[in-house]
């Protein structure tokens, strides 16, 4: 039994510090990488991951009580609702202009809804040079 | 002793993510940017919430941090649609 | 009649998940609490459609399946993008490329766009028009083909299966 409880707290805190460092790595890339985009990769991706196995490392210490059931339900919730909140704002800011960062290589999505108007498909020079201004 | 040492690990590494999201919301190129920052705060804040209804041993935390990160959503997709079409509803 | 129930029952499994004691009363107030919830939003849940309880059930292994290879490739996901994340110089080569897709629900498409978010390197953008393409952003972009290969044989098989 005790051997059992041993086990149960190397494996909850290996999830806990595991989930944080997840999560403090996903907030590095958003201060680090070039643009809105990438920065929504690795807050949607690791962000997540590292909440729910913070969320799982309170199931795995405490069993399905109350406590552990709402851990489940709200890491769910993040997990569905992410995909949504990313997709939603990598589209607004695509219509809004806000162009990819000059290492970019291809845009297929810029044409297909203004083909008339081609100065919001390109990239957005000043953006850029804003951003390596503050860097 | 265990719960003490893990409640100070939690909130050392959580202060330390929070920078890099205040940095973001405040020199932010772009509006996206801000709120993609706003978005990953709430994150944050859900998981510091998690650790800390955990180490008190009380459940209504966890209220506080899915009411959290609910809204969150929900702002998130309202400021999109606002960038995107000019109106909410 | 045969949706309402079918979205009851899942109403009060969410009801119990959130009120954080799993037990039959629990489930039960909210099976009853959810019609009342159903009928103000009836056109979210496309009511036109016949379906049976038969086909539902028999999907279940298939979904099981989907998710635990779901979950791999969250956890694939999120080690690639921290590796890019940890190198002192970001090399990267992002872009967006349209992907074309086999799946004609929406269902299947929102199935389908919210896997792409959540595996290794892309973020689904927009759907094209038609409902026959999506955008997809990809963080490193060394072979647009073999990233469409990829989405259409390992991931669009799983949703397809689990879905349509």
């Amino acid at each position: 039994m005790n051997n059992i409880t041993f086990i149960q707290d190397i494996l909850s805190n290996f999830f806990f510090i595991a989930g944080m460092f997840f999560v403090f790595l996903g907030m590095l890339g958003l201060y680090r990488l070039p643009d809105v985009y990438n920065r929504l990769h690795a807050t949607t991706k690791i962000g997540t991951l590292g909440a729910f196995g913070v969320m799982m490392g309170i199931v795995v210490k405490l069993g399905f009580g109350p406590m552990g059931i709402k851990a489940i339900t709200v890491g769910l919730f993040l997990l569905l609702t992410a995909p949504v909140a990313a997709h939603m704002i990598s589209r607004a800011a695509h219509r809004h202009g806000v162009g990819l960062c000059e290492e970019s290589t291809l845009d297929d999505y810029g044409k297909t809804y203004c083909p008339m108007n081609s100065s919001c498909a390109v990239k957005h020079e000043e953006t850029i040079e804003d951003e390596h201004d503050q860097m | 002793m265990n719960t003490i040492h893990l409640l100070d690990i939690a909130l050392i590494f959580m202060v330390l993510s929070i920078i890099p999201c205040i940095h973001r919301i405040i020199k932010g190129p772009t509006i996206p940017d801000r709120v993609i920052a706003v978005d990953a705060l709430a994150t944050v804040i859900v998981v510091m919430l998690g650790v800390y209804s955990f180490v008190q041993e009380s459940v209504f935390f966890m209220d506080v941090a899915l009411v959290i990160s609910i809204i969150a959503f929900v702002g998130t997709v309202t400021i999109a649609k606002y960038l995107d079409e000019g109106v909410v509803f | 009649m045969k949706r309402y129930v079918l979205y009851s029952i899942a109403l009060g499994f969410v009801w119990c998940f959130v009120h954080g004691v799993v037990n039959l009363s629990n489930f039960l107030i909210g099976a009853m609490i959810g019609p009342f919830l159903i009928r103000p939003f009836k056109e979210l849940y496309s009511f036109g459609e016949e379906i049976s309880y038969r086909e539902k059930l028999n999907r279940i292994p298939k979904q099981i399946h989907y998710f635990s290879i779901l979950i791999v490739e969250i956890v694939k996901a999120s080690i690639v993008v921290a590796k890019i994340v940890l190198q002192p110089k970001i090399d990267i080569k992002p872009g967006i490329i349209a992907v074309p897709i086999r799946a004609k629900t929406d269902v299947g498409i929102t199935a389908i766009a919210n896997t792409i978010t959540l595996t290794p390197g892309t973020l689904t953008i927009d759907v094209s028009n038609d409902k026959s393409a999506l955008y997809v952003h990809c963080i490193d972009i060394d072979n647009a083909k073999e990233i469409r290969d990829s989405i259409k044989d390992d991931l669009e098989e799983y949703v397809l299966e689990a879905f349509e």
